[in-house]
């Protein structure tokens, strides 16, 4: 059997598909947190890491308070927990769409971990065997390798501000959104400088100068990804037509 | 002697990589020129970083102005040292060349006319007059580490840490940059100038560290200036 890190790139995208699209369709508090569990042991099958995701997700967590309040003032549903005069701050409904609401943002981080096991160029092989072309399978490999570095940009251009002696937690929220702004040139100046350099390496290296391309790496299915496929589909539609029919 | 920033048994490691410093006890004067030497890989951007509180140390601790750097903000570091990125691009924000040397200023309500005052004289000592008004992502190599010096020594610190200032710069601005050096250093500002340009180091280093694998092989407060 094959170990299950060697899994092929496209059944781990067809698994984070069907999960990703479960926490989106589902709306129910428990199956989402299934949903959650399933994703967090296909990871560490995976030997996915997880560590970034939980660093994530703890920010996430702070969301939940926001989300609760702000469903209770629109969308008052359940029993008032916290009122101001008539109006409700927080009611049971609030939180309780809240809380789904970041457990769908874990399945997403978390489904994160479980493609990332794979390398940016197996995934891209992956796509560019289910025959979507090329052109498109390398912008989705570019998107994924500078993504990272963007964040880092951003962070960059944080700490560059703030060794120029600017004390932002001394800065009145209003000014401190003009600081922001800042951000925002450097790293859209930068993308599009970044982005003419990487043509031109391109055009140096002769990209689609054939219409036929070859490649190095090919990748195989084994049984396991057949059976895992048809698995995750399987789950997936049974879950949406018992959700649906039962109308939970 | 005043110790500007002062490390004690400072030991530093990234994240599931092995130690990049080991257990270094450094103090750093005021008034002091002092060059930071050593082979690629060796420590010293990172030893840089950790004097100026943008890493903490995984164990040890690092004080800047007798105060304990994890409990600064890094905008109350940025008021005690200018620090230089080796990679100047990485520093500069703003759209325009003299608005980037006046960010500092503006943010940090200087008089309006001073800030105007003092942006032109950085404009004249940089040779970036001509380049005023345009784009600072424009600019060559050369010229962005000119303005990004050019961004730090506006505000008038008593300690600077430079990493690379002379690595984009050719015969005529480094020049520049050492008669601006020497200017500054004669008015009794400390500086930590990290390098691999052995004469731009021997004519202005009183001190000079040599670093070896995360370690201080060299300390010698004694070198000749011509």
């Amino acid at each position: 059997m094959t170990a299950p890190t060697t899994l092929d790139p496209r059944t781990k995208l067809v698994m984070v598909l069907c999960l990703s699209s479960l926490a989106v369709f589902i709306r129910d508090i428990y199956v989402l947190v299934g949903v959650l569990l399933l994703s967090f042991l296909i990871s560490v099958i995976l030997k996915g890491n997880l560590f970034p995701a939980f660093k994530q997700m703890k920010r996430l967590l702070l969301l939940i308070v926001v989300v609760a309040v702000a469903q209770s003032l629109f969308a008052p549903a359940g029993r008032t927990i916290v009122a101001l005069g008539t109006v409700p701050i927080l009611t049971t409904g609030g939180l309780i769409q809240g809380a789904e609401f970041i457990l769908r943002m874990a399945v997403i981080v978390v489904s994160a971990t479980i493609v990332a096991t794979s390398s940016y160029r197996e995934i891209v092989q992956g796509l560019v065997q289910w025959k979507i072309p090329y052109e498109i399978a390398f912008m989705v490999s570019v998107a994924i390798r500078f993504l990272p570095m963007l964040i880092e940009e951003i962070k960059d251009v944080m700490l560059a501000i703030q060794l120029r002696g600017v004390e932002l937690q001394k800065i009145p929220l209003r000014k401190r959104l003009r600081i922001y702004s800042y951000i925002l040139t450097p790293i859209v100046i930068g993308t599009v400088i970044k982005a003419e350099k990487l043509a031109a390496a391109m055009e140096t290296r002769a990209f689609r100068a054939y219409p036929q391309r070859t490649s190095y790496m090919i990748l195989k299915m084994a049984s396991i990804d057949y059976m895992l496929i048809s698995f995750s589909m399987l789950a997936f539609i049974s879950v949406v037509i018992v959700y649906y029919m039962w109308g939970i | 002697m005043n110790h500007y920033v002062e490390l004690s048994n400072v030991s530093f490691s990234y994240p599931r990589s092995k130690r990049i410093i080991k257990n270094i006890t450094l103090k750093l004067n005021r008034s002091q020129f002092t060059a930071l030497v050593g082979p690629n890989g060796s420590g010293k951007t990172t030893l840089g970083k950790l004097a100026m509180g943008i890493l903490k140390p995984s164990s040890g601790k690092v004080f800047i102005c007798g105060k304990n750097s994890t409990e600064m903000t890094l905008g109350e570091i940025g008021k005690k040292i200018g620090y230089l990125f080796q990679n100047p691009q990485r520093q500069l924000f703003a759209l325009t060349v003299a608005e980037d040397i006046a960010f500092s200023l503006e943010w940090n309500e200087h008089d309006k006319a001073e800030t105007r005052r003092k942006v032109t004289n950085m404009l004249e000592l940089f040779q970036l007059e001509h380049l005023r008004n345009s784009s600072p992502f424009n600019l060559s190599h050369g010229e962005k580490e000119r303005l990004a010096l050019a961004g730090i020594f506006v505000n008038h610190l008593d300690y600077f840490i430079l990493d690379e200032p002379t690595m984009a710069l050719d015969m005529e601005r480094k020049q520049i940059l050492s008669d601006i050096l020497e200017k500054i250093s004669s008015y009794g500002i400390g500086m930590l100038i990290i390098s691999h340009d052995q004469d731009f180091v021997n004519q202005h280093a009183d001190r000079i560290i040599k670093m070896s694998e995360g370690e201080i092989v060299y300390d010698s407060t004694n070198n000749l200036r011509p």
